[in-house]
């Protein structure tokens, strides 16, 4: 059976003025299946984010392959990447980053406009999904941090893509809600069969992750699961 | 005081924003530079204007103290020994000032000035023929006659003494050889020709008369004046000059308004950018005040570098300025010649006082636009992060306090309409108030049209990228709603101005036609200089077979109360039958009062002189002062000085004087113009282009009318230039502050391409904003433009009709010019470093 993702020595090398050459990944080589739940540890500035930009058609490597379905994400143009990323990818991030110009409604039907499905009862249920019934009209400047990470959730999953990366998603959150956020991202990746790529520096919120990695000097690293999944929360 | 010390501190972060920041900076000084630059321009070619009259009339009069002058534009020149002779008369000469062309040296005018050289050399320098020269006798008796011609001109046309230039008057062409040069001095001398009044007078068919007499007083003047001939008066050269400013005062005052609204439209983008400037830099001044900083040294730095943006603006202002006046004077010179008196000006005298109003009018310009954003600087709180929603919530919140304010606005610019009947200046006040209310309701209307528009894009046209756009224009309303209006103040400056040409076209038209039903006219594009045709030629079309009946024409210049009127000499019972003259007032039996001794008055007249039907006009004639009773009021639209008609049976009889300008001739049915046409060419060769049909005739009278509006079209670009720049700096705002949302837009799958179209919607809604804001506005301004200043300035009444191609073109226009606005911002997007929104 074909990966979903498949990384093959990808190596992403940055240039900068003072710091010369920097290398956030390095050969990094890796299998990722269909509906697989992937928890991303490392420090900050450990190269995470960059993974994350290059397997969602943010990036590009410097060298090395990354296929997606059996596709290589390297030979495709500009536009077809943004392609990939519309009806594929589902980003969260940490910091919500929800249109304040937009209601709750018109953040979440934003990718379905994308991809040309006008279909507001989806986009509905989703808000459904997340709890937040009832908030449509408003503005994420009237949602409460925990909300907002929410409604983010509901905007890249709405279009039900097949890979959701996940920027530190509970970073800006405090504990209670971090859980209650990590809890709607599990359910709602399962009952869509979405793999799940998480990057976080909190081990308490892997829990919900099938295997993790840490990237460490630009190498990615399996590690063993210590303890049971029931550990957190 | 410590925090002054402070100040270079503060002056040099803040010099750090604007590297970060050079393009709009760019953009904001090239606003200030902009207005700045077309008040100087004006100001440049108004005071050149009449530095250049002044220097003219000084030049012209010489060493003369006074000049006797005639009421009705001639002085019969057997009166010339009693004044020469008068005790308090030191020395005297008659002087004959004509305009006319020579073939050889094309369109371009020429003064001709006819002395008496025996005479004259008390007077002025010009003259180089000297009484113990052996050219002295030559000049006086040499046929064909001679002339002393400005060097300018022998230097431009090839032309050496001894040549021989053919000058058309009414037509007739008659020779003159070059006898001598007039050096080039500073100017003052060009386009001049100097020769012996007799030949003057026979070259331009004025045997017998004088334009004028000039004089050194050296007794009593009041005695003097006393004592002149019936009909004439007496001059100094001030109060030519005086007239003469005045003839120029309305056109130059709105030329000075129209500047004043580019400069009004400029502060919008003075204000723009420093606006963004504070906003962008809120944090950095709240983390100034957490760490110490007072809130003057804040203020203070942030009003040190708007005035420094200021100063700069001002002198590039300056600069573009004497470039602006550089290339319109001679439009404007030209402009002038055709409306009022000849007037060449030759350079434009960029004086110190000039320069300093502009930099007074830049600087203030300058605190105008930064006196609500130094006040932002002033409360700002010590707190971080002041998020921008914030600061879109309290525009929104101001949108209500802003239409009040316009509603109060547009009640004033009602009252200084109304108010306008006492003084022109309230018509600009009312002007100013329609344009300052649409501008206030500008974010109230722009919200709801946004929100509206975005939703009718996304729903019916299926465009994500225009509902996108519209969402970002509502969200942004604080820069937005700025730069709509600015924008709108351009346009609608340029549809007010547009359809009132269109609506003075309009009625100039209507007055052409029914003023103007022959068939075939003579006449000289001389006329205006009033150069008598040849008897011949009257006799001739008299004769004619074919020509059913003959309006003989002349204009002369006149004293009504004192100011100079023109007096227009018709044949009443010709016209009563070949005309339909648009009468405003006792248009009843208007013609056969005429003929029989009344006189009709134009509006400008009237709205001048306060004389109405029912009224009489004193009038100077050879006679002495005589009153006319005023049987009519007709639209008149050729002279803002106001016009009267006369009966030439009347005026013959009472001026003695039979001189024709231009002929009407109506044809018998039938006849054929051509054929006429060719029989008058063939009888006088040089009437060839002198000889018109009613439609050519219209065709010339627009071309002037046309070329009277040219300088406008530079004011009205320069206006949108400067509006045009507030898009686009409101445009890069927007891109700046919002770069996240367009990375975020990345992420979600939005191409460049698609961000660009964004972009480009968001310059196309705002402009589509701006447009329909002016079409209210511009309409009413119109109104106002016709109703409250053009008549108090002009004298005459338009009807308003409205052109959809006024319209029509302002769209092309907005749409074009939004779309130039958009494109540096949206090659930056589209040149953007790649996606990084959570840079580690």
């Amino acid at each position: 059976m074909i990966p979903l993702l498949r990384l093959v020595n990808v190596k992403k090398r940055y240039v900068t003025g003072s710091a010369g050459e920097i290398l956030p990944v390095r050969d990094v080589s890796v299998d990722i299946k269909r509906g697989e739940r992937i928890g991303l540890l490392g420090k900050s500035g450990s190269g995470k984010t960059t993974f994350l930009n290059l397997v969602g058609g943010v990036d590009t490597p410097s060298s090395g392959m990354i296929y997606f379905n059996g596709r290589d994400l390297g030979e495709l143009s500009s536009p077809e990447l943004a392609e990939y990323r519309r009806s594929e990818v589902g980003f969260v991030f940490q910091s919500f980053n929800l249109f304040p110009t937009l209601t709750v409604g018109e953040n979440i039907m934003l990718p379905l406009d994308l991809l040309g499905i006008h279909d507001e009862n989806r986009a509905r249920a989703m808000l459904e999904a997340v709890g937040l019934d009832g908030q449509w009209d408003k503005f994420p400047e009237q949602l409460s941090g925990g909300e907002q990470q929410r409604v983010a959730i509901a905007r890249a999953l709405v279009k039900s893509p097949s890979l959701i990366l996940a920027d530190e998603p509970t970073g800006n959150l405090d504990l209670e809600t971090s859980n209650q956020v990590l809890r709607i991202i599990d359910e709602v990746c399962r009952d869509r069969d979405a793999t799940l790529i998480m990057a976080t520096h909190s081990l308490e919120s892997l829990w919900l992750a099938d295997r993790i990695f840490r990237l460490q000097g630009g190498s990615l690293i399996e590690q063993p699961r210590s303890g049971s999944r029931e550990i957190v929360p | 005081m410590p925090w002054l010390r402070r100040l270079p501190v503060l002056l040099g972060l803040n010099l750090r924003y604007y590297r970060s920041h050079k393009l709009l900076s760019i953009l904001c000084i090239l606003g200030i530079a902009l207005g700045v630059g077309i008040v100087v321009a004006v100001e440049l070619i108004n005071s050149s204007a009449f530095s250049s009259l002044s220097a003219s009339v000084d030049f012209l009069s010489g060493r003369a103290t006074h000049s006797v002058v005639s009421g009705f534009g001639r002085i019969d020149e057997k009166h010339f020994p009693a004044i020469w002779t008068h005790p308090q008369v030191e020395a005297a000469a008659p002087v004959i000032e004509v305009m006319a062309t020579a073939v050889e040296t094309g369109d371009e005018p020429i003064r001709f000035v006819g002395i008496d050289p025996l005479l004259d050399g008390e007077f002025r320098g010009f003259s180089t023929v000297r009484e113990d020269s052996g050219d002295f006798v030559p000049f006086l008796t040499e046929r064909p006659p001679r002339m002393l011609l400005s060097a300018d001109v022998m230097k431009q046309h090839g032309l050496r003494v001894g040549d021989t230039l053919t000058v058309s008057a009414a037509g007739v062409e008659k020779k003159v050889r070059i006898h001598g040069t007039i050096p080039a001095g500073d100017g003052l001398g060009d386009h001049l020709a100097v020769l012996d009044i007799a030949a003057a007078q026979e070259l331009f068919g004025r045997y017998g008369e004088l334009d004028r007499i000039d004089l050194i007083v050296r007794g009593n003047v009041e005695e003097l004046a006393r004592t002149l001939p019936l009909g004439l008066g007496l001059t100094d050269r001030g109060e030519r000059k005086a007239t003469l400013q005045a003839m120029l005062y309305s056109f130059q005052l709105n030329l000075t308004a129209m500047s004043l609204l580019a400069l009004f439209v400029g502060v919008f983008l003075i204000y723009n950018f420093s606006m963004f400037s504070v906003l962008s830099r809120r944090e950095d001044m709240s983390l100034l005040i957490t760490l110490g900083s007072d809130r003057r040294e804040l203020v203070g730095a942030f009003l040190a570098e708007s005035l420094a943006l200021g100063i700069v603006g001002s002198i590039l202002g300056i600069s573009f300025g004497w470039l602006v006046g550089w290339l319109s004077i001679e439009r404007v010179s030209s402009s002038i010649s055709e409306l009022y008196f000849h007037l060449r000006v030759q350079e434009l005298h960029l004086t110190a006082s000039i320069a300093l109003r502009g930099l007074t009018v830049g600087l203030a310009a300058t605190l105008v636009g930064t006196a609500l954003p130094a006040l932002e600087v002033a409360v700002t709180p010590p707190v971080l992060g002041m998020k921008r929603r914030t600061i879109e919530d309290r525009a929104h919140g101001l949108k209500w306090i802003l239409l009040l304010s316009a509603a109060a606005c547009f009640l004033g610019s009602l009252a200084a309409w109304w108010a306008s009947r006492y003084s022109v200046f309230w018509g600009f006040a009312s002007a100013f108030g329609v344009t300052a209310a649409f501008a206030l309701a500008t974010p109230s209307a722009l919200s709801p049209f946004s929100h509206y528009l975005g939703a009718w894009l996304k729903r019916w046209m299926g465009s994500l990228e225009g509902f996108l756009a519209a969402r970002t224009i509502r969200a942004s309303l604080s820069r937005t709603s700025i730069a709509v209006a600015a924008l709108a103040v351009a346009l609608s400056m340029t549809i007010g101005v547009d359809g009132m040409i269109h609506s003075f076209r309009e009625s100039v038209r209507r007055w052409l036609d029914g003023a103007l039903l022959g068939d075939l006219y003579i006449s000289p594009s001389t006329t205006r200089w009033a150069h008598p045709l040849p008897n011949e030629l009257i006799e001739m079309v008299y004769r004619h077979p074919d020509v059913e009946a003959v309006e003989r024409y002349s204009t002369h210049e006149a004293l009504l109360k004192g100011k100079p009127v023109k007096m227009r000499v018709v044949d009443g019972k010709v016209l009563k039958h070949h005309s339909t003259f648009h009468f405003l007032a006792g248009g009843r039996d208007a013609w056969d009062n005429l003929v029989a001794g009344g006189i009709f008055v134009s509006e400008s007249l009237r709205f001048r002189l306060g004389i109405d039907v029912g009224d009489k006009a004193t009038l100077k004639t050879p006679e002495g002062d005589r009153a006319f009773p005023v049987v009519a009021l007709t639209r008149d639209y050729s002279t803002d000085q106001g016009a009267l008609h006369i009966d030439r049976a009347v005026y013959e009889r009472i001026w003695n004087d039979r001189s024709v300008q231009s002929v009407a001739l109506f044809l018998k049915p039938g006849a054929s113009t051509a054929d006429i046409h060719r029989s008058i060419v063939h009888a006088f060769p040089g009437l060839d282009r002198t000889v018109v049909s009613n439609t050519k005739m219209k065709e010339d009278i627009f071309v002037i009318f046309d070329k009277t509006f040219a300088p406008t079209a530079t004011l009205k670009g320069v206006s949108l230039l400067v509006a045009l720049l507030g898009v686009a700096t409101a445009l890069t705002a927007i891109l700046i502050e919002r770069s996240r949302e367009m990375t975020v837009l990345g992420y979600l799958g939005v191409t460049r391409r698609e961000m660009a179209k964004i972009n480009v919607y968001q310059g196309l809604i705002m402009g589509a904003a701006a447009f329909l804001i002016s079409c209210a506005c511009g309409t009413i301004l119109t109104y106002v433009i016709v109703h409250a200043i053009n008549y108090r300035s002009f004298g005459w009444s338009i009807d308003v009709s409205l052109d959809p191609w006024v319209f029509l073109k302002t769209a092309v226009l907005t749409t074009l010019a939004c779309l130039a606005s958009c494109v540096y911002p949206t090659y930056r997007l589209s040149r953007g470093r790649p996606l990084h929104l959570e840079e580690e």
